[in-house]
């Protein structure tokens, strides 16, 4: 029995070491994907039940109450958006004064999250649009509040998206207030990422709102990622250590947007 | 002794503990949720060493790494740990009080969890201990009704 401990042990070893510094199982873990995204579709019954009967138990009155109100905040969005609408277009007259390319238009695509990564340090999910809605690698993700994260992996079906508070992901930011550039990473927590590298002489304070800077072109300019939520500098250390809170609801939402940018061309299938 | 087929029962108990294993939960609960697998695992050997042994660990723990998209091998170096861990001691715990198992698997639990976190670090990967306790007593308390079913089993083939 120890023997064949040992020998279990040492699989597990140059598994570990395979797995680690080769990319030798990742088209296998993407056929998996195949067989799990069903069991995930089966996992999702209860909670699909339980919205079943919420809205088929919930009375007149209160879906009355609750329409009067969506009808108030649509108003309410509705003037925004006319007032956006005119700062957009006073935004392309200065930038067209300039002599600056214009900003690219978006378009989304509303999509469901169907499964979760069970494993609290990995940072994905599943969603229920893959190739056939156009979807590709790199594409941009984001909820009602902010940017999610970005797609992994795309199916016939269904894609994979790595969330911005994944350990893995790194975004450029910038600060709205006055345009400072930095990155920031995920700390596999969903309500914590935090901002690298950045030298305490810079002007940055607790509150500052943080968007997406589009270096790197894989994410569009201007989405909102997160607040600065506490500054401190560790003695001796050159950088601050600073704590942004993520705007997205990462861990709760469930319909997301797919941001399909008007140049990809060929992606504009997938735009509504 | 009775020869019981227990093919079944195990690979019934294995799709279950998958599909629970990938129910969503939002944010913090994610930590709290027992790893079925593990338990199930832990049910077999500790009443069947003798057929789910170190190569039963070996193949959940594989089937855990493709499922929680972990490094492969990693689920496997701990779920061997703890299969032996069971299988030295299965003589002496398969004759003892529920209670005494629950306590074992609240222990076994704890140890698995203080593995990850052993690894995670050599790994640089962000560490918490916080929930340990809270999901060892949420792992003791889904193990309750899953020893009764394999303990069924258990007394069918003695």
């Amino acid at each position: 029995m120890v023997r064949k401990a040992f020998f279990a042990v040492l699989l597990a070893t140059l598994l570990i070491t395979l797995d680690s510094y080769t990319p030798w199982f990742e088209s296998f873990r993407g056929h998996l994907s195949k067989v799990t995204v069903p069991l995930q579709l089966i996992s999702n019954f209860p909670s699909r039940i339980g919205a079943w009967v919420d809205l088929n138990t919930t009375s007149r009155t209160i879906l009355e109450q609750k329409n009067a109100s969506l009808e108030k905040e649509r108003l309410i969005l509705l003037g925004k958006l006319q007032r956006k609408a005119e700062l957009a277009a006073e935004n392309l007259r200065l930038r067209q004064l300039l002599n600056a390319s214009e900003l690219l238009m978006d378009s989304v695509l509303v999509t469901e999250v169907i499964g979760i990564s069970p494993n609290p340090l990995n940072h994905r999910v599943t969603i229920d649009r893959g190739a056939d809605d156009a979807v590709y690698v790199g594409q941009p993700v984001l909820d009602a509040e902010g940017l999610m994260g970005q797609i992994t992996h795309v199916y016939k079906n269904y894609s994979q998206v790595l969330l911005i508070t994944d350990l893995n992901h790194a975004l450029p930011v910038q600060v709205l207030r006055n345009g400072l550039r930095s990155i920031v990473e995920g700390t596999s927590d969903y309500h914590e990422m935090s901002l690298r590298f950045v030298s305490p002489t810079v002007d940055i304070a607790e509150g500052d709102q943080l968007v997406s800077s589009g270096l790197g072109g894989r994410f569009p300019v201007g989405y909102p990622v997160g607040t600065v939520a506490e500054i401190s500098q560790r003695p001796g250390e050159k950088f601050m250590d600073i704590k942004v809170i993520p705007l997205a609801k990462l861990d709760r939402s469930k319909h997301l947007l797919l941001v399909f940018r008007l140049q990809d061309g060929d992606q504009s299938k997938g735009g509504k | 002794m009775k020869k019981i087929s227990t093919a079944q029962p195990v690979l019934a108990m294995l799709l279950g503990a998958i599909i629970l294993q990938l129910i969503p939960v939002s944010g913090e609960w994610l930590a709290w949720k027992p790893n079925f697998l593990l338990l199930v695992m832990i049910a077999w050997v500790l009443y069947f060493p003798d057929r789910y042994g170190i190569e039963f660990s070996v193949v959940v723990g594989i089937s855990a790494d493709l499922l929680f998209s972990s490094t492969l091998g990693y689920h496997v170096l701990i779920f061997t740990i703890c299969g032996l861990i069971v299988i030295f001691f299965h003589r002496v715990i398969a004759y003892l009080h529920m209670g005494h198992r629950v306590v074992l698997v609240f222990l076994l639990v704890i140890v698995v969890e203080l593995l990850k976190a052993m690894m995670n670090s050599l790994g640089d990967i962000p560490v918490f201990l916080k929930h340990i306790p809270y999901l060892a007593v949420i792992s003791s308390l889904f193990w309750v009704p899953l020893d009764k079913v394999v303990n069924r089993f258990y007394l069918r083939h003695k």
